[in-house]
C-alpha cells in the first residue's frame, strides 16, 4: 500500500502555549495566535518562505472578520502572495484535517511542501443575535418613510435582544439535540464509567502535565507568546494544575446532566486557545534539502459513528488505521487520544478492549486491543491543558513524534480524537521510513 | 543637452492645459524660472481665457513641492521680503480671476506655495496615490503662507482646521484632503478624466465662510484666544517672539485676516511674511532645513542607495529603551527580530514599542507585527542586518559578534549601537570584520532623527556608505563621525552636563538651571537631562571619556554625584535623583539633593548659603541666583569647545555638519541655527572674554566660527 506513494515527512512544528478561555491569550485573536505561530515555524525551520507551495489550516469557530483564515495567517506571517491558502473544517479534528490534506497533497505530488496546523481562539466565539432581531433588522433597512420606519423600529425593539452564545451552540450537535457533555454521558452510563475513574483520569492528566512541564519537556515544543496590552510573557499552558486533587475535583457539580450525571468540569477538556502548526514535506526532498525530519506520517482515516456517542470515534478510527496497515494495539509505542471527556477516553479504552465491541461495530473476533496507560497520553491531556477544537489535531500530532524521537526511542505513534457530529480521526506516525 | 523645461501650456478645443515639467530638477519648484513662465503663459491665457484650465504636473510623484526656498533665505529688507510674497498672491489672484473653470489635479508632494497655487483654482483634485501629500509647511522654515495660503486654505477647509494645519505645517494625504474639504474630489489616476468632466459642469465655485459661526466676531475672537493659550502652553519655557515669531505671527495673521475682505487680506499677509522673512529664525531655520538635506544626500548615502534598498530583515539585539526603539525604527519598512534573553525585558521592549505604535493610527499596529520577539538567536541566519543594543561591555559585545557571524551570512552588516566603545576593538576577532560599523542612536530612537554612524579600523567603505543610506531610508540624518572615544554628541554634551553640576555645586537650584537653559531653547535642562539619561550611565560614561580623553577634567563627574549613584539616586527610572519621578513624569525637585552637595566639604561658599538660608530664605534668592546669560555661557562655552577640539581632531570634517548633529541628535534650539552659528553670531571679543573668565584657553581653531558670520 505504501510503496509506490511519497513518505510524507513532518520537518518541524511549534505551538503556543494553551490559554483558557478569557485567559492569558484572550486579546489575541485567531489570526494573531496563528500568525505569530506561523512566523515562528518558519524563522525556527531551515526552510525559506519561498520553499512553501501551499498553506492549509483548520480552524472551527471562523472569525467573520477573517474568512479564509489560512490566507489572512499566512500573509501576515510572511508567507509569499503566490503560495496559496485554504481553511478546513472538520470539528475537533479540523487540526489533523489541515496535517492529513497536506499530506494528500504532497502524496499526489500536487506539492513538495505544505505549512498546515490549527488554530483557534475559543475565547473570541461571537455572541450572536436571534434569527428574529436579524428579520427585523432586515425590515427596518428597507423601510423608507417615516411611518414605516417607525413600526420597523418597534418591531426591532419587540425582537429578542439576548444574544445567543455561539461557543455553547457550536458544541451542541444539531443533528441528535444534545450537547458534547451529554454524548459523554451516554458513554459514561453505558460503560459504567464511575465518576470516581473520571475524575482520577483528570488528576493524572493534571500531573502528568505539571511534571513534564517542570521537567522541560515542553520548552521546546511551546513558543513564548508575549500577549495583551501589557506583551506579558507566556509560555506554560495556562489550564495545568499542579496542585489538583481528587477532593478538589470531587467538589464540582455534574456539568450537563444534573443531579445525577458524572462529567463535571473537571474531568472535561478545557475551553482554551491556541495554534499549532507543522511543516509537511516528503522524504525526497527533505533529503535532497538536507532538512531535519521530525517523524513521518504514514497512514490516517477518519470514521464516522453514531452522533449521540460521539466520542467513540477514536475507537472506529483507530480500528481503521490500525487493519489498513495490518498492525496490532502493542506495535504501537505511543498513543494520543484526545481528552475530550474522561469518561469518553474512558471508554474508548474499555470499548479496545472488548471483544464484545468488536464483534458488534466490525463483525471481527478479536478485540483491537487497549493500550498500556504507560503509552497513552504520557505528558498530558486536553483535560489539564485544553482543548483549542481546531488546533488539538495538529498538536497531538505534533507531540507525538517528538515523544517517538526523544523517549521511545523510535517506534510507531497514534494520535486519535473524537469529533462532534459522531466521528473518529486517526493519524499513524513513526520516528522512521515505513518498514 | 536637452532642452531645459519648467511649464507648458497646450490647448486642446475650450481646455488649455498648464504642465509643469521640471526637466532640471527632482520635483517642480516655483522659483524665478517658472514665475516668470507661468506670469508670460497667464498673459496669454486672459488674452483669450479657455473654457477650461487644468493646471498638473509632468512628474511622477511631484505636482509642485513649494516656493523657491533659496529666494526666502535671501531675503534682506521687509519690503523684499513682501514684494516676494505679492508677486505669488498676483499670480494666484490671475487664476482665480480668469472666466474659465480651472482645475489643479495634484499628485505627489504639493505643498507650500503649490499648495497655495492649487488652492487659487476652482477645484482640486486629489489622485489616491502614496506620495500624494498637501499642506502649508511654511511654518517650519519661520514664516507663514504667503501666496493668499491664509485666505484660501481657511475657505476651502473651514477656519479650524485651516488654523491647525497652518501652525503645525503637517500634511494630509489625498484621502483626508478629500474629507477636510482641500480637494474637491478624490480619484484614480485612470478616472482622472471622468473627475474633470464633472468638475467642469459645476461651473465656477463660490466662496462661503466656513464654519457659520466664525462669521461672528466674538467667536473668532474666542477660537483665537484659544488657539494663542494651546500655543503657548505648547512652548511654555520660551518667549515665543523671540524664539518662534512665525507661530505668534501665523496666528496673528490668521485672526486679523478673518475680519478683513480679501484685497485687505492679502496685503497683510504680504506684509506679515516681510517682517518674518527678516528675522533670525526664518534663516536659522531654513539653514538648518538644508543642512537636514545635506545630510540626506550626502555622497555616501547616493552610493549606498541601491545597496541600502536591499536590506529587508533586522535583528536587533537587547530591548531594552534604546533597542526597542531601534526595533521600532528598523519595522518601518521591514521585519525585525528583537533579540534578549530576559522574557521580562522583551516584555518591556514591546510595550514601549507599542506606545509608538498607538501614535500612528493608520500603520502603527501593522508596523509592531513586523516585530518579532524571541528570546534566543532564531532567524539571525536570514538576517541582513544586526543590530546590537546590549549591554556596554566591550567582551560582552566581542562576544555577540563572534556568535551573530557565526549564524549570519556573508554580507549581512554587524552594527554596533555602542555610544562609547571601540568600533575598530570589537572588529579583533570577526572573520569578515569589514561589515561592523557602529550606528549610534539618540534615545529616544524613533523621535531623535540624528544617527553617528562610525567606522572601525577595518571597515569597508561599502558598509559606511550602506548603513548611512540605511539610515535615510530609516527616516534618520545620518553623521559620519571617526572612532573616537564619545564619538561626537556624547562627547559634546558631557562637557555641557558637568558645567550644570557644577552650577549646583555653586549653589543654583536644578530648576533654576534647567529653566534658563528651556528658555534658551534646549528640550530638556542639563539636569533633568541626566536624570532621563540615568545618572550610573553618565558617571559610566564621564569616567569612560574622562579616562579616554586624557588631560581634558570636563569629563569628570563629581564625587558627590557618584555618591548619588551608589546610593541607588539613578535618575528617572529609580524615581528620583535631581527630580522626583513618578511614572516618567517630573514631580519636582528632590530634597535630598542638598545632603549631598552639602557633604561635598570643599564648597565653602554654599555652606554660607545654607546658613544664610537660615535668616532669610528670600534673600538667598536674590543674592545667589546667577543671571541668564551667565548661565548659558557656563553650561554652552564648554561644549563650544569641545566641539572645537572635535573639529580639530576630525572626529568630523564638516563643521555645519556639528551644527546639524548637535540640532538633530541634541535638540539644539533649530531656531538659534546650531551650536556654532549661535556663538559665530555673539561678539567676538567678548566671546574671548567669556571663555577665559571661565577658566578656559582660547581654542587654536576659534577661526572656524568665522565662516558662520
Amino acid at each position: 500500500m505504501k510503496e509506490n506513494k511519497r513518505e510524507i515527512v513532518v520537518v518541524a512544528g511549534i505551538r503556543t502555549p494553551l490559554g483558557k478561555m478569557g485567559g492569558a491569550l484572550a486579546d489575541l485573536s485567531a489570526v494573531d495566535l496563528g500568525m505569530a505561530t506561523m512566523r515562528e515555524l518558519l524563522v525556527r525551520s531551515r526552510l525559506t518562505r519561498d520553499d512553501v507551495d501551499a498553506v492549509i489550516v483548520g480552524n472551527v469557530i471562523q472569525p467573520v472578520e477573517a474568512t479564509n483564515i489560512a490566507r489572512v495567517i499566512a500573509l501576515q506571517a510572511g508567507v509569499p502572495r503566490a503560495v496559496p491558502a485554504h481553511t478546513v473544517h472538520r470539528n475537533c479534528a479540523s487540526g489533523m484535517q489541515a496535517i492529513t490534506d497536506a499530506a494528500e497533497k504532497i502524496q499526489l505530488g500536487r506539492a513538495d511542501v505544505v505549512l498546515a496546523g490549527g488554530v483557534e481562539s475559543m475565547t473570541h466565539a461571537p455572541l450572536l443575535f436571534h434569527d428574529q432581531f436579524r428579520k427585523k433588522m432586515a425590515i427596518l433597512q428597507r423601510a423608507r418613510d417615516i411611518p414605516s420606519r417607525l413600526k420597523a423600529a418597534w418591531g426591532v425593539a419587540q425582537a429578542p435582544w439576548k444574544p445567543r452564545i455561539s461557543l455553547m451552540e457550536g458544541l451542541t450537535d444539531p443533528v441528535v439535540n444534545m450537547g458534547m457533555g451529554q454524548t459523554a454521558e451516554v458513554l459514561a452510563r453505558e460503560f459504567a464509567i464511575s465518576r470516581k475513574e473520571q475524575d482520577e483520569w483528570s488528576l493524572q492528566s493534571h500531573q502528568r502535565a505539571a511534571e513534564s512541564w517542570d521537567s522541560g519537556w515542553y520548552d521546546e515544543e511551546v513558543m513564548h507568546v508575549f500577549a495583551g496590552s501589557s506583551f506579558a510573557p507566556v509560555h506554560m499552558d495556562e489550564g495545568v494544575r499542579a496542585e489538583q486533587s481528587m477532593k478538589a475535583l470531587k467538589r464540582l457539580r455534574p456539568a450537563f446532566e444534573k443531579p445525577l450525571g458524572t462529567v463535571t468540569a473537571g474531568n472535561s477538556s478545557q475551553i482554551t486557545d491556541g495554534a499549532a502548526m507543522l511543516l509537511i514535506s516528503h522524504r525526497e526532498k527533505a533529503e535532497a534539502e538536507g532538512w531535519p525530519m521530525l517523524g513521518y506520517i504514514h497512514d490516517w482515516a477518519y470514521s464516522g459513528c453514531d452522533p449521540e456517542r460521539m466520542g467513540m470515534g477514536p475507537v472506529h478510527a483507530c480500528h481503521h488505521v490500525l487493519s489498513t496497515s495490518g498492525l496490532q494495539m502493542k506495535d504501537i509505542a505511543r498513543l494520543e487520544i484526545n481528552e475530550a471527556f474522561a469518561a469518553q477516553v474512558l471508554s474508548n479504552l474499555k470499548a479496545m478492549g472488548s471483544k464484545q465491541f468488536a464483534k458488534k461495530a466490525w463483525g471481527e473476533d478479536e478485540a483491537i486491543g487497549a493500550p498500556d496507560s504507560d503509552k497513552l497520553n504520557v505528558h498530558g491531556g486536553a483535560i489539564a491543558m485544553g482543548h483549542p477544537v481546531g488546533m488539538t489535531g495538529a498538536r497531538l500530532i505534533l507531540t507525538l513524534l517528538r515523544q517517538l524521537k526523544r523517549e521511545t526511542g523510535g517506534g510507531l505513534g497514534l494520535a486519535s480524537l473524537c469529533i462532534g457530529g459522531g466521528q473518529g480521526g486517526a493519524t499513524l506516525v513513526g520516528s522512521e521510513p515505513w518498514q | 543637452m536637452a532642452v531645459k523645461s519648467v511649464l507648458q501650456l497646450k490647448r486642446k478645443k475650450d481646455r488649455a492645459i498648464l504642465s509643469f515639467s521640471r526637466s532640471d530638477k527632482p520635483v517642480n519648484v516655483l522659483d524665478e524660472e517658472c514665475m516668470l513662465a507661468l506670469e508670460g503663459y497667464l498673459d496669454e491665457l486672459e488674452a483669450s481665457p479657455p473654457d477650461v484650465l487644468v493646471l498638473q504636473s509632468e512628474l511622477a510623484g511631484s505636482f509642485i513641492a513649494g516656493a523657491d526656498i533659496h529666494a526666502i533665505a535671501a531675503v534682506e529688507g521687509a519690503e523684499k521680503g513682501a514684494q516676494l510674497a505679492q508677486r505669488g498672491q498676483a499670480v494666484c489672484l490671475r487664476i482665480e480671476r480668469l472666466s474659465s473653470v480651472s482645475i489643479a489635479v495634484v499628485q505627489g508632494v504639493c505643498l507650500g506655495g503649490g499648495l497655495e497655487l492649487a488652492m487659487a483654482c476652482d477645484y482640486i483634485i486629489a489622485v489616491a496615490a502614496d506620495k500624494t501629500r498637501m499642506g502649508l509647511p511654511e511654518i517650519k522654515i519661520g514664516i507663514h503662507p504667503g501666496f493668499g495660503g491664509c485666505v484660501r486654505l481657511p475657505q476651502k477647509v473651514g477656519w479650524v482646521v485651516a488654523t491647525q494645519m497652518i501652525l503645525s505645517g503637517s500634511t494630509v494625504d489625498a484621502k483626508r484632503a478629500k474629507r477636510i474639504g482641500l480637494a474637491d474630489m478624490l480619484c484614480h489616476e485612470e478616472q482622472l478624466e471622468q473627475a474633470i468632466e464633472q468638475l467642469i459642469t459645476k461651473g465656477k465655485k463660490v466662496i462661503s465662510i466656513k464654519p457659520k459661526w466664525f462669521a461672528l466676531w466674538p467667536a473668532r475672537q474666542i477660537f483665537f484666544m484659544l488657539a494663542e493659550r494651546k500655543l503657548r502652553a505648547r512652548f511654555k519655557d520660551l518667549d515665543m517672539e523671540q524664539t518662534y515669531p512665525a507661530l505668534m505671527g501665523a496666528l496673528n495673521a490668521l485672526r486679523t485676516i478673518s475680519g478683513l475682505s480679501s484685497d485687505a487680506a492679502y496685503a497683510w499677509e504680504a506684509e506679515s511674511i516681510g517682517r518674518l522673512a527678516v528675522t533670525p529664525t526664518c534663516k536659522h531655520l531654513i539653514r538648518v532645513f538644508f543642512l537636514g538635506e545635506a545630510l540626506k544626500h550626502q555622497d555616501a548615502v547616493k552610493k549606498g542607495k541601491a545597496s541600502a534598498a536591499k536590506l529587508q530583515h533586522t535583528s536587533v539585539y537587547g530591548a531594552g529603551v534604546m533597542g526597542s526603539g531601534i526595533a521600532w525604527v528598523a519595522a518601518k519598512d521591514g521585519t525585525v527580530d528583537l533579540h534578549d534573553v530576559s522574557a521580562g525585558a522583551l516584555s518591556h521592549g514591546l510595550q514601549s514599542a507599542s506606545k509608538f505604535a498607538k501614535r500612528d493610527r493608520q500603520r502603527g499596529g501593522k508596523r509592531l507585527q513586523r516585530i518579532r520577539p524571541s528570546l534566543d538567536s532564531s532567524g539571525l541566519s536570514s538576517s541582513d542586518v544586526v543590530i546590537e543594543a546590549i549591554v556596554e561591555e566591550i567582551e560582552v559585545k566581542k562576544s555577540l559578534w563572534v556568535d551573530a557571524e557565526a549564524q549570519v551570512s556573508r554580507q549581512a552588516l554587524l552594527l554596533s549601537n555602542t555610544s562609547s566603545l571601540s568600533l575598530s576593538e570589537q572588529q579583533s576577532d570577526l572573520k569578515y570584520p569589514g561589515r561592523l560599523a557602529g550606528l549610534h542612536f539618540f534615545n529616544p530612537a524613533p523621535k531623535m532623527p540624528l544617527v553617528e554612524i562610525i567606522a572601525g579600523k577595518k571597515t569597508t567603505k561599502k558598509t559606511l556608505q550602506t548603513v548611512a543610506a540605511l539610515a535615510v531610508r530609516w527616516g534618520k540624518f545620518p553623521v559620519i563621525v571617526a572612532d573616537r572615544p564619545g564619538f561626537l554628541v556624547n562627547r559634546c554634551l558631557m562637557p555641557f552636563m558637568t558645567a550644570a553640576l557644577g552650577l549646583l555645586e555653586k549653589g543654583q537650584s536644578a530648576q533654576h538651571i534647567d529653566g534658563i537653559l528651556k528658555n534658551f531653547g534646549m528640550p530638556m535642562g542639563a539636569i533633568e537631562l541626566a536624570d532621563r539619561v540615568g545618572l550610573d550611565i553618565c558617571l559610566h560614561v564621564g569616567e569612560h571619556l574622562s579616562g579616554a580623553l586624557t588631560g581634558n577634567e570636563q569629563f569628570a563627574m563629581p564625587n558627590w554625584f557618584a555618591k548619588m549613584v551608589s546610593d541607588g539616586l539613578l535618575g528617572e527610572k529609580s524615581g528620583s535623583g535631581f527630580y522626583i519621578y513618578n511614572k516618567g513624569k517630573c514631580q519636582g525637585a528632590n530634597e535630598a539633593l542638598d545632603a549631598y552637595l552639602s557633604s561635598d566639604a570643599s564648597s565653602v561658599g554654599h555652606g554660607n548659603a545654607v546658613q544664610e538660608k537660615e535668616f532669610d530664605a528670600n534673600m538667598k534668592e536674590d543674592a545667589f541666583v546667577m543671571g541668564g546669560q551667565e548661565v548659558i555661557d557656563v553650561c554652552l562655552i564648554p561644549m563650544l569647545l569641545e566641539s572645537l577640539r572635535c573639529l580639530e581632531e576630525g572626529v568630523l570634517d564638516s563643521a555645519e555638519y556639528l551644527d546639524a548633529a548637535l540640532v538633530y541628535g541634541i535638540g539644539f534650539p533649530p531656531f538659534r541655527g546650531g551650536l556654532l552659528c549661535y556663538f559665530a553670531s555673539r561678539e567676538r571679543s567678548e566671546l574671548r572674554q567669556s571663555i577665559a573668565d571661565l577658566g578656559f584657553d582660547l581654542p587654536v581653531n576659534l577661526e572656524v566660527l568665522d565662516a558662520f558670520a
